[in-house]
């Protein structure tokens, strides 16, 4: 059994000491007052496995109530002991539980809480048609009450059982809140991709909530039925279930004490102010809403947050012998790796990876690159199981995977980490890596999470990987580099025999890098097959002994990173092959032109990932500038930065001279910024007419047809299709079509985000021509395109971006042969930047 | 004879529960939200109607037509404190939120509208008029050709209209709408305002029909959003077909085995197909991401 927490099992003891007390005492209405208290309790402590661990809501729990109510009028009133009914009253609730959670959990969201909806309404109905058993309408009357002693007996006796039934919930929910199933349940809330990811399966711990929590409402149901002696469908409606709800968030959800504190003011208040009996739904319902707006965690959660100072927990230093824990010691599991082969996929008749084959062997670190799109973390995600490949085998030491699902393909040793880290959030550091230790194996329902043998194995993992923070601090409060580096411990606690990386080193700095380059050795060292799919070239270079090459879906190189460095279609993947020859610019740009575009200092980060670091550039009227750099050096990011999207987290954004940094994307827009997003983003149900007009949109109604008309000029390939849905066109239409849209606005600046990508070779011509005659005819241009050689034959000037920074800046016909610009790229074995 | 008066009064409770879906759908599509007090809203339009039409006697065009802008005040009331705080914080509470402004309105006006239900006349659901041996109200002809027509003139307006195309583009893209000038957050309260409206005018059309009284919109509001689920929220055809599919299966199921089956049957029918069917009858499944 998992241990209780000394505090709340003393809160608990004192609550139920009191009730008891209170329950023998006290006369008149008040044992029936604490009876009900102890009830709405137990019906919480049920939605709060659900509500609080699972993160699920249901607006029909009051069927289970009923359910359990009903259970136990049947039974006793035809001579069953009343411990033998609360008991059935609980199970059968629970089987309804699991057996409804089954279909029900297939859906989220607003379905799921229509399905809710839809199982109070099917039950409450059912107890009003089958009259034979619940008689209808009318009801069951006389329903016994249980007597403890000759003058213990009605409505007292109920209150004492209610009391220790609910201490007795209050101590299971802290029990397995605390144990194995309360961690994983909270863990498939926070990220069910990553509880799959190392063992779990969410459907199976989601059923069990589900079932768990019914069983809690059917036996306070069952005890609302002795305590009235008659129950009838009218008790058991919709509002009902929405003040159990109330209960416990009114309480804390997730907490162990909110149901109880939920139930006291819930039951209690309208009691004490007399004359609020009337008005009392509508209480109710306010009291709902302020708490939701001012203590969205409740009142244990207020209190908690106010008062409770966490102890801090350093970890231990701990030796961990890697390899023992691994089991890769032994010769035999040395042998045999991972072994992929024609592994194919395709996503709506688009094929995003075409017979990829490569092997991870054990004790090499293997990478796996390309340019953006490249299909590597499709991959990635085929050989972890949350995609299923249309053709192809994944092997491990002979066992085929291909089409397994994740939970599967974990246990059976290929563990991963996330392009954005999927930590527990809500769980400790610790926590994170316990349940990583657990490989999916559950035990009983209220087992411990593990043993003092394994937080000795876990600080060992910790400080394997470098981390040297607090073990009881939640995952979502870590800095960035330590998410990184927790989840992989955590991944290396399943045991794994492949370690599979996502973009590991997205943004650490050059020292974490470092560290996690040793990390990683160090792992591959005791017997891992560790791979990585990875944009930092110095680092693959530097650490990888082989590497892998996709361009558009398939290996077209592979080898040790000398031979992947200078071979000549690799570097065409990535910074073209620069073959196309766009018109001249008549005569060269001339100096000091009005600035259109600037910023300065300009940070950003995508949560807790920080991804500028400070950005200077500027665009002066009639300049078509360069914006250059690697996948992940945060061109993207400077352009969703720039228009908006992403709000900078500090820095100036001028547009026109005057700051927009803190501008809605729609009024930087309004205000002569036109981006052509990454991936074109056309509207794909509109026509190409009605995506035009769009672009004209901040203009208000000026004579959109005869614009059109005349910028079709431009784009004779979009007069063919204007009447199409957009959607039909093909990528070279499409990414037309966006400039066009683009241009609509008459913009004073045009972005463009990596314009050719994904394109055919003839149409990144065709594109580039139209470009470059936009350039001619004084169109104020900032352009992103991972085809360096390619944007450098139309720019006038270019930045080269690494890490977040502007390492380089000059005009583009110096960019074009300078060093640097490959650095930046294809990376140096020996490089610090 | 039965069935085909069970089909008249199917297609009117469809066209309803069409109407109210629709509310659903569109906020929906837009901001990946609902209002569960959809039913309050309903209820809200009818007592307005009442209130304004037959208390204080104003001309019932100009009564409607108040009633249903009081409905929509009330839907950017909804988005403004129940559903966009929440979202703003990466919070689902927005669910039980607007559960509990359904409730506080719905008490509201029990004890200021009063609690006896009123019947809200009309010659339109008086004198039922002969259709090939079955009797219909004027009025039930009237609601799913109004139905009908609302359905038609959104498509219309999306279609055809600057804004009602931006709206589209807000669905189809929000990001890429932004970067056109469109400012989302006010598309997403237009949707609230016209869910909330179209909610309120179903109460209005069907108030003469049924009585008006405080707790009148919260089975019609779960009934719609079941309709809205059935019909896969994503597609507004697919939800004003379920509207119907639902109205005429429960008119039908009321006259084959009696009114007391009608909500057993139905309710199951509803998880059975989102059993079988997860995104609904006509919705499509959304892309999964790692």
């Amino acid at each position: 059994m998992a241990k209780l927490d000394p505090a709340t099992a003393i809160a608990i003891f004192l609550l139920t000491a009191g009730g008891l007390a209170l329950a023998i005492l006290s006369d008149g209405y008040t044992p029936f007052i604490l009876a009900m208290v102890a009830l709405t309790t137990i019906t919480g402590v049920g939605l709060n496995v659900l509500l609080g661990l699972t993160g699920q809501v249901s607006f029909g729990h009051v069927g289970f109530y009923s359910i359990g109510a009903y259970a136990v009028g049947v039974l006793t009133l035809k001579g069953v002991a009343f411990p033998i009914a609360i008991v059935f009253a609980g199970g059968l609730a629970g089987l309804v539980g699991a057996l409804f959670a089954l279909p029900a959990l297939r859906v989220t969201g607003p379905y799921l809480a229509m399905m809710t909806i839809a199982f109070g309404f099917l039950v409450e109905h059912g107890t009003i048609e089958w009259r034979s058993v619940t008689g209808g309408h009318n009801g069951l009357m006389g329903i016994p009450q249980p007597a403890l002693t000759s003058s213990i007996n009605g409505e007292r006796a109920m209150a004492l059982i209610a009391v220790v039934v609910a201490a007795i919930s209050l101590l299971l929910f802290d029990i397995l809140n605390r144990g194995t199933w309360g961690r994983s349940m909270i863990a498939v809330r926070d990220s069910e991709t990553a509880a799959s990811g190392i063992g779990l399966k969410p459907v199976v711990v989601k059923t069990a909530a589900f079932a768990i929590s019914a069983a809690f409402t059917g036996v306070a149901g069952g005890c609302y039925a002795a305590l009235f002696a008659f129950i009838s469908p009218s008790n058991f409606g919709f509002l009902q279930s929405i003040l159990f709800l109330l209960a416990v968030v009114v309480g804390g959800a997730g907490f162990t004490l909110g149901p109880v504190v939920g139930a006291i003011i819930t039951v209690l208040l309208p009691e004490l102010i007399s004359g609020l009996a009337e008005y009392r739904v509508l209480f109710f319902g306010l009291l709902l809403l302020i708490v939701l707006w001012i203590a969205p965690d409740g009142i244990i959660g207020g209190l908690k947050q106010r008062f409770a100072r966490a102890r801090p927990r350093p970890i231990g230093n701990r030796e961990i012998d890697i390899s023992a824990f691994l089991g890769t010691g032994e010769p035999a599991s040395r042998a045999g790796g991972l072994e992929v082969s024609g592994l194919s996929i395709s996503f709506g008749g688009i094929k995003a990876a075409t017979n990829v084959a490569l092997s991870a062997k054990p004790g090499l670190v293997t990478a796996l690159i390309g340019p953006n799109g490249a299909g590597k973390t499709t991959v990635l995600n085929m050989i972890s199981g949350f995609y299923k490949p249309s053709s192809g085998s994944i092997r491990l030491g002979g066992e085929e995977l291909a089409g397994a699902p994740a939970s599967t393909v974990t246990r059976a040793g290929i563990a991963r980490t996330y392009q954005t880290t999927q930590l527990f959030g809500s769980l400790s550091v610790l926590d994170n890596i316990l349940l990583g230790l657990r490989k999916g194996h559950l035990g009983n329902p209220f087992g411990q999470l593990a043993g003092q043998n394994n937080v000795t194995v876990a600080e060992g993992l910790l400080t394997l990987v470098g981390y040297r923070g607090d073990l009881d601090l939640p995952a979502s409060a870590l800095p960035h580099v330590d998410r990184r580096l927790v989840e992989i411990a955590r991944a290396v606690a399943t045991r794994p025999r492949v370690l599979l990386l996502d973009e590991p080193a997205a943004g650490l700095s050059a020292a974490e890098k470092e560290h996690l380059k040793s990390v990683l050795r160090v792992l591959a060292d005791a017997g891992l097959a560790v791979m990585l799919v990875e944009h930092d070239m110095a680092l693959v270079m530097g650490l990888c002994d082989h590497i892998v090459v996709l361009d558009a879906g398939r290996p077209i190189a592979e080898g040790v990173p000398q031979v992947i460095r200078s071979d000549a279609r690799v570097r065409a993947a990535y910074l073209g092959s620069g073959t196309v020859k766009p018109p001249p610019r008549g005569e060269p740009f001339p100096e000091g032109g009005e600035i259109v575009l600037a910023a300065r200092g300009v940070k950003a980060s995508y949560g807790a990932v920080p991804v500028l670091h400070g950005i200077d550039l500027e665009v002066r009227q009639g300049e078509l500038v360069a914006l250059l750099g690697s996948n992940g050096a945060g061109k993207s990011t400077t352009m969703r930065a720039v228009s908006g999207l992403l709000r900078p987290i500090g820095g100036v954004i001028q547009l026109g001279g005057r700051d927009v940094a803190n501008d809605a994307p729609h009024r930087i827009a309004t205000a002569g910024l036109a981006l052509v997003p990454e991936g074109r983003q056309v509207f794909p149900e509109l026509t190409v007419r009605d995506n035009l007009e769009l672009g004209a949109y901040s203009r208000g109604s000026a004579d959109i047809v005869a614009e059109i008309n005349g910028l079709l000029s431009r784009f004779p390939r979009l007069r063919e299709r204007l009447e199409q849905r957009a959607g039909l066109l093909s990528g070279g239409e499409a990414q037309m079509l966006a400039v066009a849209r683009g241009l609509m606005s008459k913009p004073r600046i045009l972005l463009l985000d990596e314009p050719s990508l994904g394109l055919a070779p003839a149409v990144v011509e065709e594109l580039y021509q139209v470009l470059a005659e936009l350039r001619n005819s004084g169109v104020t241009l900032l352009l992103v395109d991972q085809m360096a050689a390619l944007a450098l034959s139309i720019a006038d000037r270019g930045y080269v971006l690494a890490s977040g920074r502007i390492v380089h800046t000059g005009n583009a016909t110096e960019l074009a042969g300078d060093p640097a610009l490959d650095a930046a790229y294809l990376g140096r074995t020996n490089s610090t930047s | 004879m039965i069935l085909a008066s069970a089909v008249v009064s199917g297609l009117s409770l469809g066209a309803m529960y069409g109407l109210i879906a629709l509310g659903f759908h569109v906020t929906y599509v837009v901001s990946n939200t609902v209002n569960f007090s959809q039913g309050s809203s309903v209820m809200l339009g009818a007592v307005l109607g009442y209130t304004l039409g037959v208390r204080y006697g104003l001309p019932m065009p100009v009564a409607f037509l108040l009633a249903l802008v009081g409905c929509a005040l009330f839907g950017i009331l909804i988005e403004r404190i129940l559903v966009r705080p929440f979202v703003q914080r990466g919070s689902n509470a927005w669910l039980m939120a607007t559960v509990a402004g359904g409730i506080v309105l719905d008490n509201v006006v029990l004890f200021t509208f009063g609690k006896e239900p009123r019947s809200f006349p009309s010659d339109l659901a008086t004198r039922p008029i002969d259709i090939g041996g079955v009797g219909v109200f004027p009025l039930q002809i009237i609601i799913p050709i109004v139905g009908i027509g609302i359905a038609v003139a959104l498509w219309f307006v999306t279609r055809h209209t600057r804004q009602g195309k931006a709206l589209l583009a807000v669905v189809q893209n929000s990001d890429a709408a932004k970067l056109m000038g469109i400012d989302v957050n006010r598309m997403i309260v237009a949707t609230y305002a016209l869910s909330t409206a179209m909610a309120g005018l179903a109460g209005l059309l069907i108030a003469p029909l049924y009585n008006v009284h405080s707790e009148m919109g919260m089975l019609f509001g779960i009934k719609a959003f079941a309709v809205a689920i059935l019909g896969g929220i994503t597609s507004a055809p697919g939800v004003m077909a379920a509207g119907f599919i639902y109205g005429i299966g429960e008119a039908l199921v009321t006259a084959l085995f009696g009114s007391t089956y009608t909500q057993i049957v139905m309710f199951a029918i509803v998880i059975a197909a989102l059993a079988a069917m997860p995104n609904g009858l006509f919705g499509r499944a959304p892309v999964k991401k790692v």
